[in-house]
This record gives structure tokens, C-alpha cells and sequence, in this order.
């Protein structure tokens, strides 16, 4: 099992087009994947009692308070990040206790790509199927879909100078395979 | 681009989704109860129409939900889409499209108005 110390990837890659777009790995964050029946009153209310954020219902959205993010995954599914590591997944899983409802921590089977600068979208557009102008168009957006043949989860963050910046969440044993694509596609950026 | 739009996450291509085959089978109640080609037929026997069909989708690499499609096998165009549970709908003066305007007669179509078991 790998440590949570241990890096899946980094080699310092030199990017030619390191002015328009930045990649990261972005580690020690913990991810909770949470489930429940949104229509019982009573397992939103502990849920929220115990998070302190919205919990989102409009799809593909995510809220935000602090170091914490609760992203929609589906109408009974939401992966909580907290880069603080605050979050006591074991009280919320002990208060939940048999109702219907699941607490799983995947902090250590997915990790986080940062994707930031100018041509982050001429990058992504490359491998996707997707419209990224329209699905993630501003910030508290987020979006589930495949990277060539991977599964992954796209967070649109909070704009910071006009500079996008995007999350990439993927299995670890995918990152590699999704990295070094990332690293062909920025060169040759300026079309 | 052959676009499919979830019901919860709007329009997306269609390698994000993966078809589940015929919609509205019905597991039998009791399954012992049946005979040998009575459970084979639950099991295998599938329509597939060439023109108005129902179909389950599920937004495999999206948010996972499944959810009900009409779809006109032919043309792959997507006459309605529907929840899981729901009863399915009638579709009236909806002759299928043929691909390139062939006759309906000797060129495999049926008509929508065929009649669910
Ligand atoms: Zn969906």
C-alpha cells in the first residue's frame, strides 16, 4: 500500500509552455465519499450538523466553506474534500450508524491534478468530450466524464486574477497515464 | 457528435454512457414457478426493433443514475427520455425516420404503434 508521504508521480517535467499552464499534484487532502437519501430529514440533519456546509443538490455543483468542499456526485452521492484534514469522517460515520447511508474514506485511492493558467482549456479540449465553455463556465462548478479512457472528476476553483484553475481528480493508479498525456499536450499549445 | 441528454446532468456525448439494453422486463415473481423456456425468455429474449425502441441508459462515466430512453434505433434519434419507474409512454404519429427515406414497407421499420406485451 502506498504511504500517504509517497508521491505517485513527481519528476520535475519542463513544461514549454510553463506561462500558460501549470501542473501540479496536489497531496495530504482528505476525500470522503459520503451516500444518504437526501429526501430523509433526518440523516440531512445530522449530515449538515456535523459538516456546516450546504449540502449541494443542483448537479455538477459544489459548496465551500473555508478548507472544506462538498462536491455533488449524484442526487444521494458527494465527495467531501477538506485540505485541512479537520473533518472527523469517524463521528460521521458512528453518527449515521445504521441508517441507510455510507462513509468511505478515498483519501488515499484518488489524488488531485492542478491544472491552472491561461490555456488550462486548450489543454483539457484536447482529450475530451466535453463542452468546458458551457459545463464549467465559472467557478462552483464541477463535472464528472472520461479523459480518453479514464474516469475522472473535474472542480472548477475560485478565479483568482482571470487565471482558471481546475481540479483534476483521479484514481492513483491513473495518474501517471494522465500526466504524461498532459505533458505532450501543452506542446504545442499555440494554435 | 450522437449527444444524450441526462436527465441530471444535461447533454453529454454518448461514450460517457453505457446502454443497458430493453426497458420495462419484468422480473418474474416467482421464479421456480416457471418453466425452462418461460425463464429463458425473461432472461434472453430481447426485441430489438429496428426503429422506435425503450431503453435503459445508464450515465456510466457521469453521475452514475440510470434512466429510461425512446430511441429510434435507425436514426439513433432520441424521441424521449424518462425516469426509472415511470410507466413508458406512448409515442403517436411518430413514424421512424429511415436513414436515408427508404420505404417503410420491405426495409425493416416497424411501425411505432406496435403493441408491448
Ligand atoms: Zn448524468
Amino acid at each position: 500500500m502506498l504511504k500517504k508521504e509517497e508521491t505517485v508521480l513527481f519528476k520535475k517535467h519542463n513544461i514549454e509552455n510553463y506561462s500558460k499552464i501549470k501542473i501540479e499534484e496536489i497531496q495530504n487532502i482528505k476525500k470522503i465519499n459520503l451516500r444518504f437519501d437526501p429526501n430523509s430529514k433526518e440523516l440531512k440533519s445530522i449530515t449538515s450538523k456535523i459538516l456546516d456546509i450546504i449540502i449541494p443538490t443542483i448537479p455538477n455543483t459544489y459548496s465551500e466553506k473555508e478548507k472544506q468542499k462538498i462536491i455533488w456526485l449524484g442526487p444521494n452521492e458527494w465527495l467531501i474534500i477538506d485540505s485541512e484534514e479537520k473533518l472527523d469522517d469517524d463521528l460521521l460515520n458512528k453518527s449515521l450508524g445504521d441508517e441507510n447511508a455510507s462513509v468511505t474514506n478515498i483519501s488515499e485511492s484518488k489524488t488531485i491534478l492542478r491544472i491552472s493558467g491561461k490555456k488550462t482549456f486548450s489543454l483539457l479540449s484536447k482529450f475530451l468530450v466535453l463542452d468546458l465553455e458551457k459545463n464549467l463556465s465559472n467557478d462552483h462548478l464541477c463535472v464528472q466524464t472520461i479523459f480518453l479512457k479514464v474516469p475522472i472528476l473535474l472542480v472548477r476553483n475560485k478565479n483568482f486574477d482571470n487565471i482558471i484553475e481546475i481540479d483534476i481528480f483521479i484514481n492513483r493508479s491513473h495518474v501517471n497515464y494522465i500526466y504524461n498525456i498532459l505533458i505532450d499536450g501543452t506542446k504545442n499549445l499555440d494554435f | 457528435m450522437f449527444l444524450i441528454n441526462c436527465p441530471y446532468c444535461g447533454e453529454r456525448d454518448q461514450i460517457e454512457f453505457t446502454c443497458g439494453g430493453e426497458a420495462h422486463i419484468i422480473r418474474p415473481k416467482n421464479p421456480p414457478d416457471l418453466s425452462d423456456d418461460q425463464w429463458a425468455d425473461y432472461l434472453f429474449m430481447r426485441k430489438n426493433i429496428k426503429g422506435v425502441q425503450f431503453e435503459r441508459w445508464n450515465h456510466s462515466n457521469g453521475c452514475r443514475r440510470w434512466f429510461n430512453v425512446v430511441r429510434n434505433t435507425a436514426t439513433d434519434e432520441i424521441i424521449k427520455i424518462y425516469n426509472m419507474g415511470e410507466s413508458s409512454p406512448t409515442i403517436k404519429g411518430n413514424e421512424p425516420k429511415t436513414p436515408s427515406g427508404e420505404p417503410k414497407i420491405g426495409s425493416g421499420n416497424i411501425s411505432t404503434t406496435f403493441e408491448k406485451k
